[in-house]
C-alpha cells in the first residue's frame, strides 16, 4: 500500500484522546477542527497530556489547546519530548469543545515533513503484543 | 528514530475501530506459566483486550470514542438485563450535563469490575496468601485467598472486598462490600452497592488469561450476567498515571452541568 493511502487509510480510524471521562460531554463531534500554526508549548501531564499551539488569524494571535491520551499512552506509542520542540509549525486535528472556548480533542498533530502523530486513544489497546 | 516513531504510532492507530468491533483471535492453546507450587502464576503486566468496553458493554456502533464489540456472553441475546427505572438512569447518564457525575472524571478508581476494562494496564501480584491488582490509574485491590468471611456489611468501599480461591486452574474473586457510587462505563451503565461480583481468572497461555466477571445485582438487574473479555501481558512496565495532577476536563464538565442547571432552572 502506498504511503498516502496508508494515511488516508488512517483518517477513517482517527478517534479522540479517550480516557476516563465523557467526551460527548465536553467535545463536539459535529465540530470538526483543523489549526496550523506553531507549538508553543506541551505538557506532559496525567491524566491526560495537552499541546498548546499559537494560531494566527488576520493578525491576532489565539493559543488553542488540544487535549490528548494520558502521557503514558503517548510515551508508549513512541512520542518523546525532544519530537515536539517549540516553535515547530504543526497542524492539528480533534473535535472542537462545546463551550466554543479554543479547546479542542486531539486526533493527530501533523509535523512539517508530513508525518502525523496520533494523539487519541487506540481501542486495540491491550491487544496480543506483536 | 522518527521513522521508528512513525511505524510505532502506524502500528498503535491502525488497527482502531476494526479490531474494537471484532471478537479478539482465538488464544493459541499452550503451556501456562506456574509457580513451583503448581499453581498458575498470573504475575506480570497485562492489559485487558477491553473491546470498548469503557463505552459500553453491549456491542455499540463508533460514536465519539470508537466501536464496541460487546462483551456480554450471558444472556445471550447480550444485552444487560435492566429493570425499568435502571434503564432510565443509564439513559440519563449517557446525557452530556450527566458526564460530571463519573466518579472517574474526578479521578475516583474504576471499581469492580471497570477496573480490569479501563484503558489502562494492570500489574499482577501474587503470592500463596493474596493476588493484588495494581492499576496505572495509581489504586489497588487486594484479594485475599486466606480469608473466609467477607468484611462486615456496614463497611462499604469503591473496590469492594474480594476473596479468591483457586478452583483448578482458574482463579475465582467473590467482591461484595462495594460502595454502590461507581459507574460501570462512561456512558453511564449501573451497579448497586448490593452486588456480588464473581470474576473468574483463567489462564489459557504462558501471557493471555480470560477474564469473566458476573454481576448479581438484583436491585438493578433482573438477573444476573456475565462479560468476557483477554488480559493479554504486555511488554514494559507501570507507569504512574496521577490522575489529579492536572483533571483540567472536569471543571469543563461542571461548566456543562451547570449551564444545564441554569437553562432548565427557569
Amino acid at each position: 500500500m502506498k504511503p498516502a493511502l496508508i494515511l488516508a487509510a488512517l483518517l477513517l480510524f482517527a478517534v479522540p484522546a479517550i480516557a476516563h471521562h465523557s467526551f460527548s460531554a465536553e467535545f463536539d463531534i459535529n465540530k470538526p477542527v483543523k489549526v496550523t500554526g506553531k507549538l508553543s508549548s506541551m505538557r506532559w501531564s496525567n491524566p491526560h497530556a495537552w499541546i498548546y499551539i499559537d494560531v494566527e488569524t488576520d493578525g491576532k494571535v489565539v493559543t488553542w489547546a488540544f487535549e490528548t491520551a494520558t502521557a503514558n499512552a503517548l510515551y508508549r506509542r513512541g512520542w518523546r519530548k525532544e519530537d515536539l520542540e517549540p516553535g515547530t509549525v504543526v497542524t492539528a486535528e480533534g473535535w472542537h469543545a462545546r463551550n466554543g472556548s479554543p479547546t479542542a480533542n486531539t486526533s493527530s498533530i501533523t509535523l512539517p515533513d508530513g508525518r502525523r502523530l496520533f494523539a487519541g486513544s487506540a481501542p486495540n489497546e491491550g491487544g496480543a503484543p506483536r | 528514530m522518527m521513522t521508528r516513531l512513525f511505524l510505532a504510532l502506524l502500528v498503535a492507530s491502525m488497527p482502531a475501530i476494526d479490531v474494537a468491533a471484532q471478537a479478539p483471535a482465538a488464544a493459541p492453546a499452550g503451556p501456562v506459566r506456574r509457580l513451583p507450587d503448581g499453581k498458575p502464576d498470573l504475575n506480570g503486566f497485562f492489559q485487558s483486550d477491553h473491546g470498548g468496553a469503557n463505552w459500553g458493554l453491549e456491542a455499540h456502533k463508533e460514536t465519539f470514542t470508537g466501536g464496541g464489540r460487546g462483551v456480554i456472553i450471558d444472556p445471550p441475546d447480550k444485552k444487560l438485563p435492566y429493570q425499568p427505572w435502571a434503564a432510565a438512569e443509564r439513559a440519563s447518564r449517557n446525557r452530556p450535563e450527566r458526564g460530571y457525575d463519573d466518579p472517574t472524571a474526578h479521578c475516583f478508581v474504576g471499581g469492580v469490575p471497570r477496573s480490569l476494562y479501563v484503558p489502562a494496564p494492570v500489574h499482577i501480584f501474587q503470592t500463596a496468601e493474596a493476588v493484588v491488582f495494581l492499576h496505572e490509574r495509581m489504586a489497588w485491590r487486594l484479594v485475599s485467598l486466606s480469608r473466609k468471611e467477607h468484611l462486615p456489611d456496614t463497611l462499604r468501599l469503591w473496590q469492594g472486598d474480594s476473596i479468591g480461591r483457586w478452583e483448578g486452574d482458574t482463579l475465582i474473586v467473590e467482591t461484595k462490600n462495594l460502595n454502590g457510587k461507581s459507574w460501570l462505563n462512561e456512558v453511564g451503565d449501573v451497579i448497586s452497592h448490593a452486588a456480588t461480583v464473581v470474576e473468574r481468572f483463567t489462564p489459557v497461555n504462558a501471557d493471555r488469561i480470560t477474564y469473566q466477571a458476573t454481576v448479581t445485582d438484583l436491585n438493578v438487574y433482573t438477573r444476573p450476567w456475565t462479560i468476557e473479555m483477554p488480559l493479554n501481558r504486555q511488554p514494559g512496565e507501570m507507569l504512574e498515571v496521577a490522575c489529579l495532577e492536572d483533571n483540567q476536563d472536569l471543571q469543563h464538565l461542571k461548566d456543562v452541568r451547570d449551564e444545564f442547571r441554569r437553562n432548565n432552572s427557569k
